[in-house]
């Protein structure tokens, strides 16, 4: 009992040492973060603006019913940013003989996935990247992550996708401009590692096929760097060594456009090495920390911008769900492009 | 004139107003043709002293060029005075609007200088003066004053009943006026903190498996003294930090080095010496020299030129120390973990 009470009181002490510990290292986020349009309490972030209406519009963009994969196969082996790592194990206990099930011999199969959530084909989440400790709309995330999950901001509190799709095939544009530098290691053109994509590069490619961008949109951006990723694993260390990606500038006109996602065939959608030396990652910052405007990495851009040249169409009904588990940051997902 | 002339007048102004602003939005920024005459991209060679090399310079500028109205034209000097005066000749040849030259040798830059000034053509000079041109150059003293600080605070802070040693370690029979400089500024920084403290000077002529052994040596003389010691470069830093551990003076040295080249600190991944998990290390830290984003801090400088602006004659670059506290804010990794 008395070592009881005093262990009690070491906790307490320690769990009170915790908990400043955490305030202590909070910053004033209202001054490092912009706060959210849709509110003070808002979760969602850019998609609240996938409203009935705009799912309505976009379905409009079904015509044949075609249906493109825009999403690569999720495999040991593909290209991982950092230490990141994917391991299958199959559980297939009940195949040995004897081991079925009742007299019908009921046998099943089933997986164990170990992987971090931002792997192949993603999305990440409002959760994924921060000021210090201020994440979107002015959250303290100090006071709101445990060891497991956030209890704020976490991605099962999305709204739907079903939005119009619109893709960008930067390619073009930087052929159409007489600029491109494509990289040796890709077997179709690409943009090379490092190359910036301005706002005025997107307007270009939107004027390509005479798009105009919605509040609403989702858009993707082809620059065929993801034929590195399709080279896998040859060509990883080439894939995640840099990439072709969007100023910031770029970032904060799309912002403006209101789109309510970013994707590319790209492992982080912005330019690697940055414009600026000494800043990390602050296209991920405009869109998803101030903007709350998803970003989507290592999204299959090949074949919907080949399905856009050839039908002069750049504009699909955009399929992707995410799953609602809870207090995540990112998950890979699965994106269809329905014409 | 009537009040609707005044309207119509008002209108006309207006309207004009909007038709040129219009033009000067919709205008493409003018762009220069810079040219950069690099000191050496022999691969191998060591920029200065330090463990950059020529190619890691290149490559900031082609980096840094990206968002600036530039076209770049990239030169080798080779470490050949008579290459560089070459490469002058040819950048004159080609109408370049400025350039840029890293060159060490005194006579072939005072030439340079005198043939561009005939072309009419603005000069940069780096690391290296010439006449008449304003200068990017690294600040030698202050950056070996920043180690030389560093390591007399820790003994202050750490050691501060004890009278330590302390050492430079590295190339010190350069003759060079950048490592003379470096060595001096670290003197100056040692006696700051510490009056009486002079250090010795442990010569490994750049090669650095001789700075682990000479400084092995020495720490057989020292075997009751703390040791402070100050590398002259990255890689006689890591081989003094092998000759510390062998000897299994860990906790009677600390070490300080200059460069903070990519020898002794890496990214999320690629866990190098000085890193934000490493915080025990006997290597405090290095001071940054950033060789390696001279474009960034360069090419602003001679854009303000181009455009007409005045700018200083000598500008030099920030020198900080890179330690495991800083090291991702001065050097953001681009993998995560």
């Amino acid at each position: 009992m008395k070592y009881g009470a005093i262990i009690g009181i070491a906790v307490s002490a320690l769990a009170l040492f915790g908990t400043f510990g955490v305030a202590n290292a909070q910053s004033d986020c209202k001054t490092l973060v912009k706060p959210s349009p849709f509110g003070p309490d808002d979760q969602i972030g850019a998609t609240n603006r996938i409203t009935p209406a705009v799912t309505k519009a976009a379905a409009a963009e079904i015509q044949t019913g075609a249906v493109v994969s825009m999403a690569y196969n999720l495999v040991d082996g593909v290209p991982l940013f950092g230490t990141r790592f994917t391991k299958t194990i199959l559980t297939t206990a009940s195949l040995v003989p004897g081991a079925e099930y009742g007299k019908n011999r009921l046998t099943y199969m089933e997986d164990t996935y170990l992987s971090q959530s931002h792997v192949g084909t993603h999305i990440d989440g409002l959760g994924h990247i921060g000021i210090m400790d201020c994440y979107y709309n002015q959250t303290p995330m100090g006071k709101f992550v445990t060891q497991n999950y956030l209890k704020k901001l976490g991605l099962e509190n999305l709204k739907t996708f079903a939005t119009r799709g619109v893709i960008i095939d930067m390619v073009k544009v930087f052929q159409d401009a007489g600029k491109l530098k494509t990289n040796p290691a890709c077997r179709t053109p690409c943009l090379d590692g490092g190359t910036v994509i301005t706002d005025a590069d997107i307007q270009a490619g939107l004027k390509m096929y005479n798009v105009t961008l919605r509040e609403g949109d989702a858009l993707f951006v082809h620059t065929g760097w993801g034929d590195l990723f399709n080279q896998f694993p040859a060509q990883n260390a080439n894939y995640n060594k840099s990439e072709p990606g969007i100023s910031k500038a770029a970032a904060q006109w799309l912002a403006d456009q209101k789109v309510v996602l970013v994707g590319t065939d790209t492992w982080a959608v912005e330019v690697i090495p940055s414009e600026d030396a000494m800043e990390a990652f602050p296209v991920h910052a405009i869109l998803l920390t101030d903007n709350g405007i998803h970003i989507i990495e290592n999204v299959r851009t090949d074949l919907i911008a080949a399905e856009a040249a050839s039908s002069k169409r750049a504009t699909f009904f955009l399929s992707m769900t995410v799953p609602k588990t809870v207090g995540t940051t990112g998950t890979f997902v699965n994106i269809e492009a329905i014409r | 004139m009537t009040a609707f002339r005044m309207k119509r007048r008002h209108f006309l102004l207006a309207t004009l107003a909007v038709i040129s602003e219009k033009r000067i939005a919709g205008a493409e920024p003018r762009r220069f043709r810079v040219a950069f005459a690099n000191l050496n991209e022999e691969p191998g060679t060591r920029i200065d002293g330090l463990g950059f090399t020529g190619a890691e310079i290149r490559r900031s500028f082609e980096l840094a060029s990206r968002s600036l109205p530039l076209d770049m034209i990239y030169y080798d000097n080779g470490g050949d005075a008579e290459k560089a005066v070459g490469n002058a000749r040819e950048a004159v040849s080609s109408k370049v609007d400025l350039l840029i030259e890293y060159n060490s040798d005194a006579k072939a830059n005072a030439e340079i200088g005198r043939h561009l000034k005939t072309a009419g053509i603005p000069l940069l000079a780096v690391n290296y003066s010439i006449p008449g041109a304003p200068l990017y150059t690294a600040d030698n003293i202050a950056a070996g004053r920043i180690a030389g600080e560093a390591l007399g605070k820790f003994a202050k802070e750490n050691w501060p009943d004890q009278t330590p040693v302390a050492a430079i370690l590295g190339d010190v029979s350069d003759l060079g006026a950048a490592v003379t400089a470096r060595i001096q500024g670290l003197t100056e920084g040692l006696r700051q903190e510490l009056s009486d403290l002079s250090p010795v000077q442990l010569d490994s002529a750049g090669h650095s498996v001789r700075a682990g052994s000479v400084l092995a040596k020495f720490l057989v003389t020292q075997t009751r003294r703390k040791i402070l010691v100050a590398t002259l470069d990255d890689a006689s830093a890591l081989a003094a930090k092998s000759a510390v551990e062998t000897a299994g003076r860990m906790s009677d040295c600390v070490i300080v080095s200059q460069g903070a080249d990519r020898s002794i600190h890496g990214g999320a991944s690629e866990k190098k010496e000085i890193d934000p998990a490493n915080r025990g290390s006997v290597i405090l830290g290095s001071v940054a020299y950033f060789f390696d984003r001279y474009g960034y801090e360069i090419l602003p400088i001679a854009l303000r030129m181009l455009r007409g602006e005045q700018v200083p004659p000598q500008t030099f670059t920030k020198h900080v120390l890179i330690s495991a506290k800083n090291v991702f804010v001065e050097y953001p990794p681009v993998d995560m973990n």
